[in-house]
């Protein structure tokens, strides 16, 4: 077995017992990378002599009994919409190609305060904007489960990475599903956080109010482990919540029993497909053997959550993204005869299509005499989710639903289609309107090979409570870590 | 037809705190530019604001000192439009809830007390400066430094009916500010400014005529030239039988002329909504009380107790109460009962201006005390010394902590007001001055001069000149 | 029907007539499905005094040089950013 096929947990295990060096470790990623990458095209940027010089300072400090963080030596991928200074960050757009942070977010010290490996910056869509990474500026990643399929988006390039054994973990970031949907397309664990738990000081704006940066791994643990070191209150984000955090990892332990697992319905309606629905009842049948308790629920307001999502995330990234106006840093477009010229002719090349569409439905919602019907009532209906989730969870310990109505599409299946693509959120917004945690988990494969993922929902803060309950299912089925051999 | 203006000014004071508004730089002028920023008010792709506590304290402060209701719960929200010097492309404000609202302020103008509505109170964020080349460069240069420098927007009511209103609502916003440590309110830095709002209406009515907003309003006196100029504008519009527009002029106070910027098609849609990266404001009730009751007597309301208690003209009031520590010298002059409080305040807009003028000394500097003035001063009134005298007295206690009866004895200062004492002069200098007096006698006057001088020879300058010239001119006209 | 030519002038964006047909019909279909919400009571949604902000203490520092903030700059001269000549 080769080292990058190892979990993070395993690896950690071996270097602390010196059975393998973060060179080793790094050596047989970067190996992996190159063997794969031109098939999968996850990464938009490899740093490679970054990655083995980091290995070695680990090296070196565990050789002179330094105490090391179990994510040191580790192989990450970061999410390209994560600023790392002096390494470029381009949001898979064309307006920000060349753009070199002067700073690092607020997770990025924290996981080089942890010693990680930087493997490099993995695709994504267009300033996180699409389901599928199709939107990306550079590149189309693939499902290295079928090569012919997307990866899911927007964290397409972390799932894809991290399923491909071409890193061991990523940071992706989720507005409306966008590591989620990833994690279930590419069969990789992923966890969307409590709004608030994760600092988004250096993440790139989408919708402020939803985003959230968030772990992949191909294990429970691997993502508990990643999830502890990057949580936290931050006195940089305002919005990050003041409170102690528990190491989600060292606390991790299988617990299902007795648990109330509660379904809404509404999750299960005509939209999903058949071999989703099995597979997400056949994983909810394992829950039960293992003595979970299983009851349906309503959550009635869910068949506007949709709408709100929209009209939300696309007021608030109309704002978020005006800043990008060739003036300071990014794109400037050539010629240009006075200002208006140059924003204009700026942001008409810089941006693409999907990025273009958001914006001007952002700005048609906040537009003067349209801010009452569309903004104003969207949040009113946000509070509303908030209310039947904080209700529901009154007697329920968890919600599970399908992460993704379908498995994977075919690559530019959808993208002529924009509504086609905003219905594969339709099961992850919510939880982004109401600030929960969630985690995707694999349960099984369609006909076809492709992954098909559950989601978890808890109720604010309770990522332990999750974590604990897909490692009850993880354990039961066997593990998931499983990386595809790519074709 | 006879009309009456109507305006309404709209006033941002940049506030003094040591940082910015949402980041940790430092809030400072005049410094090489681009120096003074940072990834976040350069509005860098990630970055996120922190607010500033003394920016929410400051504003409240001045909320209470202009009688506002304080919104202790409220948000900030993004006010978005594209230009070079707002690097986010949105500038973060207050749209719905502002901190401070519904208040008023009193204010003295031309010896009577008006009172003018204040609508609100808000924070935000200043934008960077655009500099302009030269010939030689087709193009402007952006600045960031004043990017994120905190300021707090005053809404007035459109309650000021003349140019002289509405000078003298923005000079006790000034001096208020100042007094309470919230702005520097350096006009010549852009510290303060404001947008003037201004309507005509034939007077007696009771409908307010269709507004017009002037921006490019630096200077207290470029306000009163720009609001006279535009209700002289629109007054002429109307006489011609015209109508007025709502829209945008530019004030151009070098010219003295306003000019069209952008009528009222043209209004930016600024899609305010809330700012998602701060969370709600929350003020505690005991914090906005304790700020409250940080406030002492402001100086808009001294102007008033000034000239009706004490008697001062609005002027001399007005020149004491702009320095702090001249009115507090004032205050406990008069509070020492020695004297009267109009010879304190000539003492103050005197001597103590000019040695404060001229040393650029504080009063604290000095060994002088406002009790030792106050028992200077009476000694004056009650004719123990001259005025030269006292001058002199004055020079030393500024020097040396002594009292001043001291440093009056020592020097010898003492006036001879006795008349039995100074009669006995008289008599001994006509005596022995007989060509004088003759000469006085045949109609030449200004040998009175010259035995004046020669009485306060003999009393070794101590006599009381006003009642030694009285008793001369008694003895003269007697013999 | 939604004033595409407006909206774009809003948001900086500049459309060809082709586009401009494009976005519009798209505009349409999304802003049929989004704007299907429920009326609900004005409930203060968007002020949450249950979550208060914590404020910054007032102090000062220096991070960053000109240089390193100045480095991703399309165009640059005398330290600032340049741009075409604005007046106003």
């Amino acid at each position: 077995m080769e080292m990058y096929q190892y979990t993070a947990t395993e690896l950690s295990s071996m270097l602390k017992k010196k059975e393998c060096s973060a060179v080793e470790v790094t050596e047989s990623v970067l190996k992996r990378v190159h063997a794969v990458e031109n098939q999968v095209n996850a990464y938009v940027t490899v740093t490679e002599e970054l990655a083995l010089k980091k290995a070695e300072e680990v090296d070196q400090k565990r050789a002179a009994g330094e105490p090391l963080h179990d994510l040191a030596g580790i192989p990450i991928a970061i999410k390209d919409n994560i600023c790392t200074k002096g390494v470029k960050t381009t949001c898979a757009s064309r307006m920000l190609e060349n753009f070199v942070p002067p700073y690092n977010a607020t997770v990025i010290e924290k996981l080089d305060s942890c010693d990680y490996v930087p493997v490099g910056k993995v695709n994504m869509d267009e300033f996180a904007m699409g389901s599928s990474t199709e939107t990306s500026y550079f590149k189309k990643t693939s499902n290295p489960n079928r090569l012919d399929c997307v990866p899911g988006g927007s964290s397409g390039g972390s799932g894809a990475a991290v399923s491909a054994g071409e890193a061991v973990l990523a940071l992706g970031s989720d507005t409306g599903g966008s590591i989620r949907l990833p994690a279930s397309y590419c069969g990789v664990v992923g966890l969307k956080p409590t709004y608030s738990s994760v600092s988004r000081y250096g993440l790139v704006a989408f919708a402020s109010s939803l985003d959230q940066i968030g772990p992949l791994g191909r294990s429970v643990s691997d993502v508990a482990m990643l999830y502890s070191a990057i949580c936290g209150h931050d006195p940089h984000d305002a919005t990050s919540a003041m409170r102690e955090y528990a190491d989600f990892n060292a606390s991790l332990q299988p617990d299902i029993k007795g648990k109330v697992i509660g379904l809404p319905k509404e999750y299960f309606g005509a939209g999903v497909s058949d071999t989703v629905k099995s597979k997400v009842m056949e994983a909810v049948k394992e829950m039960e053997r293992q003595g979970a308790a299983v009851k349906e629920i309503s959550l009635p307001s869910t068949d506007y959550a949709l709408n709100a999502y929209y009209i939300i995330s696309s007021a608030e990234a109309s704002s978020n993204l005006a800043r990008f106006d060739g003036v300071k840093y990014g794109y400037r477009a050539k010629d240009y005869r006075n200002l208006e010229e140059l924003y204009e002719k700026t942001r008409s090349e810089g941006f693409g299509d999907e990025v273009k569409r958001r914006i001007l439905l952002g700005t048609f919602v906040l537009s003067s005499g349209y801010y009452d019907a569309y903004y104003k009532r969207a949040k009113l209906l946000q509070k509303q989710i908030g209310e039947e989730f904080r209700q529901a969870f009154e007697s329920c310990d968890v919600i599970l639903t399908p992460t993704s109505p379908d498995t994977a599409f075919k690559l530019g299946e959808n993208i002529g289609d924009p509504l086609k693509m905003y219905a594969t959120d339709i099961c992850t917004v919510t939880v982004n309107i109401a600030g929960l945690p969630a985690l995707s988990i694999p349960c099984g494969k369609d006909e076809t090979g492709l992954p098909v993922g559950l989601q978890l929902i808890g109720a604010k803060f309770s990522e332990q409570k999750l974590l604990n309950t897909a490692l009850a299912y993880e354990q039961a089925v066997g593990g998931f870590n499983q990386i595809p051999e790519i074709k | 037809m006879e009309y009456e203006i109507v305006v309404g000014l709209e006033v941002h004071a940049e506030l003094n705190t040591k940082s910015k508004i949402y980041c940790e730089c430092h809030n400072a002028f005049g410094l090489e530019v681009n120096t003074q920023c940072c990834p976040i008010c350069m509005g860098m792709p990630g970055t996120l604001p922190t607010l500033n506590e003394k920016v929410v304290e400051k504003a409240i402060k001045m909320g209470h000192a202009l009688h506002c209701d304080i919104n202790r719960i409220c948000k900030q929200d993004r006010k978005n439009y594209f230009y070079p010097d707002l690097p986010k492309a949105y500038q973060i404000s207050q749209f719905d809830i502002p901190l401070c609202e519904h208040g008023y302020v009193e204010v003295m103008v031309e010896g009577e007390v008006k009172k003018f509505g204040v609508t609100r109170i808000h924070i935000e964020e200043d934008a960077g400066k655009l500099l302009h080349g030269g010939e030689s460069f087709d193009g402007s240069l952006v600045d960031f430094n004043r990017c994120g420098v905190p300021l707090i927007e005053i809404v007035s009511e459109p309650d000021f009916r003349s140019s002289a209103d509405a000078k003298a609502y923005l000079e006790a916003l000034k001096s208020i500010l100042l007094y309470l440590d919230i702005s520097d309110c350096k006009m010549q830095e852009g510290s303060i400014r404001c947008d003037v709002n201004v309507s005509v209406r034939p007077k007696g009515s009771d409908a307010f005529g269709t507004r017009v907003e002037m921006k490019n309003v630096n200077t207290f006196s470029g306000a009163v030239r720009a609001i006279d100029y535009e209700a002289a504008r629109q007054i002429e519009v109307l006489e011609n039988g015209g109508t007025i527009t709502q829209e945008t002029r530019r004030w151009d106070d070098a010219r003295g002329v306003n000019e069209l910027l952008r009528s009222k098609e043209d209004a930016q849609d600024y899609r305010y909504f809330p700012e998602p990266d701060l969370p709600t404001i929350v003020v505690s009730q005991e914090k906005v009380d304790e700020l409250k009751e940080s406030i002492t007597e402001l100086p808009n309301l001294k102007v008033i107790r000034y000239v009706t208690e004490f008697g001062l003209s609005q002027t001399d009031a007005e020149t004491i109460i702009d320095s702090m520590e001249k009115s507090a010298w004032f205050e406990e002059v008069v509070a020492a009962k020695a004297c009267n409080a109009k010879t304190a305040a000539n003492w103050i807009l005197g001597d103590i201006s000019k040695f404060m003028n001229e040393t650029g000394k504080s009063l604290s500097d000095t060994q002088l005390t406002p009790n030792k003035l106050a028992e200077l001063i009476s000694y004056i009134e009650s004719g123990k010394i001259s005025n030269a005298a006292a001058k002199q007295v004055f020079e030393v206690l500024l020097q040396e902590n002594r009292e001043p009866m001291d440093v009056i004895k020592e020097k010898g200062l003492m006036q001879i007001s006795d008349e039995g004492a100074l009669e006995k002069v008289v008599a001994d200098v006509l005596a022995g001055n007989e060509k004088s007096v003759a000469d006085y006698r045949n109609g030449k006057t200004n040998a009175l001069g010259y035995l004046t001088g020669q009485c306060m020879k003999a009393t070794k300058g101590q006599g009381n000149p006003q009642k030694l010239k009285e008793l001369l001119l008694a003895a003269l006209s007697g013999e | 029907m939604i004033d595409i030519k407006h909206i774009a002038k809003l948001s900086k964006l500049r459309i060809t007539a082709q586009e401009e047909e494009k976005f519009a019909e798209e505009m349409e279909k999304i802003v049929d499905m989004i704007q299907n919400l429920p009326q609900l009571d004005d409930t203060g949604a968007l002020i949450d005094p249950s979550n208060p902000m914590i404020l910054r203490e007032d102090t000062a520092a220096q991070h960053f040089k000109r240089d390193a903030l100045m480095q991703n700059a399309p165009q640059t001269k005398a330290g600032c950013v340049v741009v075409p000549k604005v007046v106003e």
